[in-house]
């Protein structure tokens, strides 16, 4: 076993993290260039994304408990969506976009396109997009794994 | 591949709540001859509106296949949602 694999484990059963960072610590080995000088160097492609989680804590009375919002959305669905929306017709397209407009979203759904959304999945795999509002205790946490 | 099962998991204030195991293979076989019905009625609605059918029922059919592994939950304190879809 990896030494740094071992080490995140050891930081589990001594109650240091939880099992979710851990899950995330050992992706990260598995996924990042193989760190310090015990193992060898992983060549290979990075493993693409299968999902998009969007996390949120939020606290709406600061004396109650926090609601948190835990979302797993597989990247297959998304994909699809997005070939959903290149098949609205172009008259229906066309009230959404005006319907964007009025709500101050300069949007166009025709420029939509799958390659777009690869794009982005490319980037957010190497990003993580945190939110904190600390006047409202809210936290947004965007990321793929 | 579409989703088979879906689990839902509702848990109150008082901590009494229920899980629901969802057979949706079942529902997909109840659905299926409505579905035969229906085709004729949307192939027609997908060409006045300008949409290739066959395209149409691929995406459609990934959506579906796409719900695999989706999973929310929503807790506040003791309240809990959780929905997944296997």
């Amino acid at each position: 076993m990896n030494e740094n694999r071992m080490q995140v484990l050891q930081m589990l059963s001594a109650g240091q993290i939880n099992a979710e960072e851990a899950e995330r610590l050992l992706a990260a080995l598995e996924n990042g260039p193989a760190g310090g000088d015990s193992g060898p160097v992983d060549s290979r492609p990075k493993a693409r994304p299968k999902y998009l989680r969007v996390l949120v804590e939020a606290r709406d009375d600061p004396s109650g408990a926090p609601t948190k919002v835990n979302v797993r959305v597989p990247m297959q669905l998304l994909r699809a969506g997005v070939k959903l929306a290149s098949l609205i017709p172009v008259q229906a397209r066309n009230q959404v976009n005006d319907a964007l407009r009025g709500h101050g979203v300069q949007f166009d759904l025709s420029q939509l396109k799958p390659e777009n959304l690869e794009e982005l999945v490319d980037q957010l795999s190497d990003l993580t997009v945190d939110v904190d509002a600390p006047d409202k205790e809210a936290k947004v946490r965007v990321f793929c794994e | 591949m579409m989703p088979l099962l879906a689990f839902l998991r509702i848990r109150g204030r008082s901590n009494c709540g229920f899980r629901l195991w969802i057979p949706l293979f079942l529902i997909w076989l109840l659905l299926l001859p409505l579905v035969l019905v229906i085709s004729p009625f949307a192939f027609i609605a997908c060409l006045a509106g300008q949409v290739n059918p066959f395209r149409a029922f691929a995406v459609l059919w990934q959506v579906l296949a796409g719900l695999r592994n989706t999973h929310v939950e929503i807790t506040q304190g003791p309240t809990l949602v959780l929905i997944r879809v296997l």
